[in-house]
């Protein structure tokens, strides 16, 4: 015990102590926080007042009416937002395109050039017949701008003709208000005060947490051994240790970093969803709509229930991913002998998504105890409605056998593999060093 | 002597195709220093390995200090393996403390201990900096460490002074010295002989697999016998290879340029030998009747064509 001990220590500490560990464990929260803070300002940047020339070719009233609209649209809500456009209105009737045509050298400036347009509207009557407008500016592949632009204009176009048939417009906005379903998830027969997103959102994240920890420090056993191979430290650590100390120890420290790099990462995402609005606010954006960030709350059952099925799930295929590395003498043999070990990381990942739908149907079930799959099923389905103890019991069961017999498989490779050299293992190898007394 | 501490009965070992170890029988005796001689690819690392039990043994038995996997009494076995391997990024002081920890010593006597190595072997101001950053002369010292700071009563070293400086191969030598002055024994590999000459107690030469030659250094050289006389001329070194390829004189030769190794023939003797070279005026510095050096016996043994030994041209006349 206290070799293994001192297998885990040495992982452990080696590893956190790298500049990589330090970088991944800080720029993975900065990369994050850029996601869903660059958006926020690229939008607020790009939403300023623009100044639009409005080219009226209309016979009627209709310009007008429009140019009054777009002048009352605002950036945001509320009567002291900023106004999206500025307006300047060129009656034109039967000479929309000359006007057009004078306008064009001044039009398609920056933003922050004085004087000028940035863009040119050009309505008619056709423009409620048809449905056509013109613009012309240089931010016509901005989707943005272009969508708030019709947007604007479309509830007076519609407005306009269902006048012209005599509709009251009041009466079909009363008619046409769709429903908003809002959804409230009930677990053990209570209200949780989750939404539908939330508990979604958590099933993934849990699912995505363990992909990607799996990857990454599959990989890093993987390497490590591979390196132990290469250097020749393994005589010596073989002349003192078991091979199943050598592999426990330094799967279960490289599981403890990941747990360490997570935690970090958990704790970092819940301080900035508690505290975006002093964050966000002090980086001059507003911290509402789509930039809102929450990170879902778990029960402590749930978290639980991650940690145990996190656990069993890495040291399984850490476990697998230690056998391949021993079979190897190269990164490039490793990264194709790993392949059915991502494989079924993979098909866990995915099954994730494809169970969420119908978390309690007969392939949830039957997946539910597959050894390789269970640490991705189960905490989804118990996300979403906690599973009976007993079936709980038995995925752990389950779960547990199945690892401990992939960890046994692994250590009889891994005993035999480390101190082969040379090319790599085939299959009739592994199984040959499997049976191995 | 004790009992035996290493036994090797009748062990071979096959790696696809060749037999790197043929029936190879080996008997070290607690205290004092075995040398396990031959040459390059004779399966003298082999050997060690399956004494160490990192590979098995195809046929025959090993027992080491009466038991029989060595890793069970792993600390009480220190083990320099000849692939040297260390972890690049770690620090020496931790890196011992892990190695010392690994063979199970506690972690702080470890420490303590690394600390007392380090300073015996002059590289104290190392030990807080990482292996990349060290020569190849003193990784090998901290190799060399790794496998002593767990004070073990065995020690088996591969190859321990290959690739190390005069000075450093001094120092090694010293500690092992000292380690035999203790009563540990010491198993070491080389295929140099003059460093078995001058260490060994004992000696077996193995050379493609199978032992040639067994025994207490003194037995050795007593059995394979023969008169030789160790020459060093200063001047006509011509004149001098012209003499000692006289067969009726001398029977053969170990020239290395300015000195040289001669077996007498059975109808030369040594007071005629001396003669003819001082007639022939090449400046005797040295001319003294000896026992076969363990490098001629271990060439006479193994074989010119395996020697890896420097020199191995004969004169030709």
């Amino acid at each position: 015990m206290h070799k293994i001990w001192a297998v885990i220590r040495r992982e452990f500490v080696e590893r956190v102590r790298t500049r990589a560990f330090l970088l991944s464990t800080i720029l993975f929260p900065v990369f994050m926080a850029a996601m869903v803070v660059i958006p926020g300002l690229l939008m607020s940047r790009s939403t300023g007042t623009q100044r639009l020339a409005v080219v009226d070719a209309t016979t009627d009233e209709l310009g007008q009416r429009m140019t009054s609209t777009l002048e009352a649209a605002r950036i945001g809500k509320g009567e002291e937002a900023p106004s999206r456009y500025t307006v300047t209105r060129f009656p034109a009737v039967g000479r929309a395109i000359t006007v057009r045509d004078s306008l064009l050298p001044v039009t398609g400036r920056s933003r922050k050039a004085e004087g000028g347009y940035e863009g040119i509207l050009v309505i008619s009557d056709s423009t409620v017949t048809s449905g056509k407008a013109y613009y012309y500016g240089a931010n016509v592949a901005s989707f943005d701008d272009m969508r708030e632009l019709e947007q604007t204009l479309r509830p007076m176009v519609i407005a306009r003709r269902l006048e012209g048939m005599g509709v009251d417009l009041g009466q079909v906005m009363q008619a046409v208000k769709g429903i908003d379903l809002e959804t409230g998830k009930v677990a053990d027969g209570k209200l949780t005060g989750e939404s539908g997103a939330a508990t979604f959102a958590l099933a993934y994240a849990m699912g995505l947490i363990l992909y990607i920890s799996l990857l990454i420090f599959g990989n890093q056993v993987m390497m490590s051994i591979i390196e132990e191979k290469n250097n020749r430290i393994v005589e010596i650590l073989a002349s003192s240790l078991t091979p199943f100390q050598m592999m426990l120890g330094k799967v279960v420290g490289v599981g403890l970093v990941a747990l360490l790099q997570i935690g970090i990462w958990a704790g970092a995402a819940t301080f900035f969803s508690a505290n975006q609005q002093k964050i966000l606010g002090g980086m001059g954006v507003s911290a509402s709509g789509p930039m809102a960030f929450a990170v879902p709350s778990m029960s402590p059952g749930l978290l639980m229930v991650f940690l145990v099925f996190f656990s069993l799930g890495f040291l399984l295929f850490a476990a697998a991913y230690a056998a391949v590395g021993a079979m190897c003498s190269t990164t490039q043999d490793a990264s194709q002998m790993q392949m059915p070990v991502m494989m079924f990381v993979l098909v866990g990942f995915f099954s994730v998504f494809a169970l969420i739908r119908d978390p309690n149907g007969t392939a949830a079930h039957v997946l539910s105890f597959v050894p390789m799959l269970t640490p991705f099923v189960i905490p989804m389905r118990y996300s979403i409605s906690p599973l009976p103890p007993l079936e709980l019991g038995t995925a752990i069961l389950v779960t547990v056998a199945g690892m401990l017999a992939i960890v046994w498989l692994a250590s009889r490779i891994y005993r035999v593999g480390i101190l082969s050299y040379g090319k790599k293992a085939s299959v009739r190898d592994m199984v040959r060093w499997i049976r191995t007394a | 002597m004790s009992s035996s501490v290493v036994k090797v009965d009748n062990v071979t070992k096959r790696f696809s195709g060749h037999t790197a170890v043929d029936q190879l029988s080996l008997d070290v005796p607690g205290g004092g220093i075995f040398g396990l001689l031959g040459p390059n690819g004779a399966g003298k690392s082999t050997t060690i390995r399956m004494i160490m039990n990192i590979i098995t043994a195809d046929e025959g038995k090993i027992s080491v200090l009466g038991g029989e996997s060595s890793r069970d009494l792993s600390g009480r076995i220190g083990y320099l393996p000849e692939e040297r391997g260390l972890y690049k990024k770690m620090k020496i002081l931790d890196q011992l403390t892990f190695f010392g920890e690994a063979k199970g010593i506690h972690r702080k006597t470890a420490r303590a201990k690394a600390t007392e190595w380090l300073a015996k072997l002059g590289i104290s101001d190392w030990a807080l900096k990482k292996v990349e950053d060290l020569s190849k002369g003193m990784q090998q010292k901290v190799q060399f460490i790794g496998a002593l700071l767990h004070e073990p009563d065995l020690v088996i070293l591969d190859e321990p002074f290959s690739g190390l400086d005069p000075v450093n191969s001094q120092v090694m030598k010293d500690v092992v010295v000292d380690l035999a002055r203790q009563g540990k024994t010491v198993l070491f590999s080389t295929h140099i002989m003059e460093q078995a000459e001058k260490m060994c107690d004992r000696i077996v030469i193995i050379s493609r697999g199978k032992k040639v030659v067994d025994g207490s250094l003194a037995e050795v050289k007593r059995e394979f016998g023969g008169r030789h006389v160790a020459l060093t001329f200063t001047r006509h070194a011509d004149r001098a290879a012209r003499v000692l390829a006289d067969r009726s004189l001398v029977a053969k030769v170990d020239d290395y340029g300015a000195t040289a190794e001669c077996e007498l023939a059975e109808t030369g003797d040594a007071d005629r030998l001396l003669r003819t070279l001082v007639q022939e005026d090449v400046g005797l510095a040295r001319f003294e009747v000896v026992e076969a050096s363990l490098q001629s016996i271990f060439i006479a043994k193994v074989g010119i064509e395996a020697a890896t030994a420097p020199a191995k041209e004969t004169v030709h006349a």
